[in-house]
């Protein structure tokens, strides 16, 4: 029950997306309409992918550094993708794809540091090391970052901030294309750690013990997470809350399983960002509003909402 | 009271007194860097920002900074006795520090061309050269009200500032109103601010009959954003309607209004052809 | 009796990295199948790091370990979770779970990849919760059960594996008399009525004494004794290992050791 109802919530933002916006497009017209076709669904599509990829990688995260307030952001991979992103600028790269690129590029880079910095020992891969070493990271890459951009001339440097927090507004069949095509095997690799991130909630040593190979798992779960995370950075900046928080609410539902939480976790960050994007587009038109404030506002009222009701039973 | 002292209220409403027309000016803004010129009161600026780069006379003075954050050291190291700035909460802070220093600190607004005749006359005062200033200043007002063509034949722009995520020009700004001067119509004016974040799909609804584009400088390249699939649905883009406004004459507001209006209006009839 | 060996440690000797001296040296042991054998020892003594060379998670400097003839080594982690069973010392608890949840984590190793859990999985899991005698405690949540309960869960769990030698790592740190002596009771059975070779790693001198078949007696990472309790646990090896004055007696042909007090302290 709990499963068909999500599935009508992600149905129903879906439509939701498509139907509403801030150019008035009848009913009618909906299948034949430009704006539809090339704007409205594959940005639809895009939100849809990247939520969900955040919501996953924020649950694998959470187990992999068995800290319930782990997300994404922590990684350290938004510094090292405006890095990136303001290099390409400077540099003046004006491929269309440029920006994109240069932020994954970037955040990889970035993953690739946090990741040997969270080697101790030179082989054992510390969660705790790794978190601390993403938000080194992140703050690092993000002063250099403004630091670049404030001692510059150009205007078009401080622009990549605007890009970085900019959101869905580059979703083409392209991105959607592009996502479809890479996002698989990351969610692949997080949905079959879902066993094993139950084992390692009970310590290294007792997973080891139960048949998980500990170091493989976390190796995998941190690339996989980072992959998708850099992933949704690139093709729509920087949306916080929805990695944080959509785990926590399909925990109050779903329990702690991971089996069935991580799938759970991905249709729900979809049907959010789904939902938060088609208000910021709407909400002020003609103006928009930043996606990621209104994930936060739509997000938390919900999961208070969630908490009230386990609370009470 | 001494017949030479000069007494104005400037645009955020501060009384400032000299007791003789100011002999050694710093700007911190370069329109005000224009106007001095413009006034003939050229050889009286002591300090400027680095974006004061017209006329080129003006890069013979020494620059203070780039004025977003006014490095009053810097300011006071040139001993002006008159210093202008454009007014942001910022600046009013400055402003009020100079002042205790005992600096007389000038702000005008610069948002429209109004604003830019307002403030030719005050440094016309400041300057004791009145009728220069008053002279500059109606030809920019006679200017904000010259007659525009016929609203059905104007052409519809888009002021694009950024593409990911759009960021336009609204009606608050300098471009706006360049453009109603001009004879376009931006497809934005009922955007309050001077800018504003919009959906892509907004802007393929209003379907500009002209993309602008502001440049640094005068590349042949048509901007990335000209080949990203998204921005294809918008008719101008693939019609390669864009239009690019280079230099500091279109960047902000002015004195050399006129010549902007002219060659926008230019620039205009030639792209639609 | 031929029983079947199913661990056997040769020799060995371990040093941690960095470590000055070694925290074993040639210790050795074997249990087979249907036998309780305990592991005493001070702190420190080098019991949990002989537990973790013998099922290879630490490769000694010398000598070799192996399990059911296959060195521990060459074992894959989930193959050797399918023979054994491990409860340790300390575990987390991340989230809430239910017993039976936290038994049936037990079948991991024996799951394919995407599969769900089978009847089979649940079966053992039924048997392994009647086993430790807490099938009415599988719908109860873990943090409303008593240290004993919990305990006899954990080991549920390990049985869930249906392994053939079961690691005990200090099982009765926190527990009252009569849910250790339940414990030890259960352990012997499992040993006794379903031929499970068990290794016990206990402080709990005297119980291991009477429940164990044979000892292994470490000091500072070296064998001070290995055999029949009564064999090992004797006066003047006792007092040298734990460096304090004991008297041996006997209770049930088993050896007890009996701490004494310090002349100067008695009233």
């Amino acid at each position: 029950m709990r499963w068909l109802g999500l599935v009508v919530v992600v149905a129903c933002a879906l439509a939701l997306a498509v139907v509403l916006g801030p150019a008035h497009v009848p009913l009618a017209d909906l299948a034949t309409s430009d704006v539809v076709r090339s704007l409205r669904l594959p940005r639809a599509l895009l939100a849809f992918l990247v939520g969900g990829s955040l919501a996953l990688a924020g649950a694998g995260l959470q187990a992999l550094v068995r800290n319930p307030l782990a997300d994404p952001s922590l990684l350290g991979l938004s510094g090292g993708a405006g890095l990136g992103a303001v290099l390409a600028i400077a540099l003046h790269v004006s491929s269309p794809w440029a920006l994109p690129l240069a932020a994954f590029a970037g955040a990889l880079g970035a993953m690739a540091l946090v990741y040997r910095l969270g080697l101790v020992g030179g082989a054992e891969l510390d969660p705790r090391v790794l978190i601390l070493a993403g938000v080194a990271v992140g703050a690092f890459t993000a002063a250099v970052t403004t630091a670049l951009v404030s001692l510059s001339d150009a205007a078009e440097l401080r622009n990549a901030f605007l890009w970085l927090w900019g959101g869905l507004s580059g979703a083409s069949w392209d991105s959607v294309l592009l996502l479809c095509v890479y996002a698989p095997l990351p969610i692949a690799v997080l949905l079959a750690a879902a066993r094993p991130l139950d084992l390692l909630a009970l310590g290294e040593e007792p997973a080891r013990h139960l048949g998980a190979d500990v170091e493989s798992v976390k190796r995998r779960v941190y690339v996989a997470a980072s992959l998708l995370t850099a992933a949704a950075v690139a093709v729509s900046g920087v949306i916080g809350f929805v990695g944080l928080v959509i785990p926590h609410a399909m925990r109050l539902l779903w329990g702690h399983r991971h089996r069935p939480l991580l799938p759970a976790a991905f249709l729900g960050g979809g049907a959010l960002l789904l939902l938060s994007d088609t208000v910021a587009r709407v909400a002020v038109a003609p103006r928009e509003l930043q996606v990621g404030i209104v994930t936060a506002l739509i997000g938390v009222p919900v999961f208070v909402l969630l908490l009230r009701r386990w609370t009470a039973n | 009271m001494p017949p030479s002292r000069i007494s104005v209220i400037d645009d955020a409403g501060r009384p400032v007194a000299l007791g003789q027309p100011a002999r050694r000016i710093v700007s911190l803004s370069p329109a005000v860097t224009e106007l001095l010129f413009a006034l003939g009161a050229g050889d009286r600026l002591v300090g400027r920002t680095t974006w004061c780069d017209y006329p080129p006379a003006a890069r013979q003075v020494p620059s203070v900074g780039d004025g977003l954050n006014p490095n009053i050291e810097a300011v006071i190291a040139r001993r002006p006795d008159l210093v202008v700035l454009y007014r942001s909460a910022l600046n009013e802070t400055a402003a009020t520090q100079l002042t205790r220093l005992g600096i007389p600190a000038v702000l005008v607004r610069q948002d429209r061309l109004e604003d830019i005749a307002r403030a030719a006359r005050l440094l016309g005062r400041l300057t004791g050269a009145e009728r220069a200033g008053d002279s500059l200043g109606s030809e920019l007002e006679q200017l904000t009200g010259s007659v525009r063509p016929d609203p059905e034949h104007r052409v519809r722009v888009v002021f694009v500032a950024w593409d990911n995520p759009p960021v336009v020009i609204g009606a608050g700004s300098y471009l706006d109103e360049l453009a109603g001067l001009a004879g376009a119509a931006n497809v934005f004016h009922d955007v309050g601010s001077a800018s504003a974040t919009v959906g892509l799909e907004t802007i393929v609804a209003r379907n500009p009959d002209v993309i602008v584009v502001l440049r640094d400088s005068a590349t042949a390249e048509p901007p990335g954003f000209t080949r990203r699939p998204e921005w294809r649905a918008v008719r101008a883009v693939r019609d390669g309607r864009i239009l690019y406004l280079t230099g500091s004459l279109f960047a902000r507001p002015n004195p050399r209004a006129a010549e902007a209006v002219a060659e926008f209006r230019r620039r205009l009839e030639e792209s639609t052809r | 009796m031929d029983r079947e060996l199913i661990l056997d440690v040769r020799d060995v000797s371990y040093r941690y990295p960095g470590a000055v001296s070694d925290a074993l040296a040639g210790v050795s042991l074997a249990v087979a199948a249907g036998e309780v054998h305990a592991v005493l020892g001070p702190n420190g003594s080098g019991k949990t790091t002989l537990v973790r060379v013998a099922l290879g998670l630490a490769p000694p400097a010398a000598g070799r370990a192996a399990i059911l003839g296959r060195p521990a080594a060459a074992w894959s982690r989930r193959d050797l979770a399918r023979v054994v069973g491990v409860v340790t010392q300390r575990e987390d608890h991340l989230f809430p779970q239910r017993v039976r949840e936290t038994v049936l984590l037990g079948r991991y190793a024996r799951l394919s990849l995407w599969g769900a859990e089978r009847a089979e999985d649940h079966a053992a899991v039924e048997r392994a919760l009647a086993r430790c005698d807490v099938s009415a405690l599988a719908h109860r949540w873990i943090w409303t059960l008593s240290g004993g309960e919990y305990q006899r869960v954990r080991l549920a769990r390990a049985l869930a594996q249906e392994p053939r030698l079961l690691v005990l790592d200090e099982p009765t740190a926190s527990l009252d008399v009569r849910h250790e002596m339940q414990l030890f009771e259960l352990v012997r059975a499992l040993a006794d009525r379903d031929g499970l070779a068990v290794l016990l790693i206990t402080h709990h001198v005297n119980l291991a004494a009477r429940f164990a078949d044979r000892v292994l007696l470490l000091a500072d990472g070296r064998p001070a004794g290995d055999g029949a309790p009564a064999d090992v646990l004797t006066r003047e090896t006792v007092e040298r290992v734990f460096a304090w004055p004991v008297s041996i007696a006997s209770f049930e042909g088993r050896p007890q050791m009996i701490p004494l007090r310090k002349k100067e302290d008695r009233t």
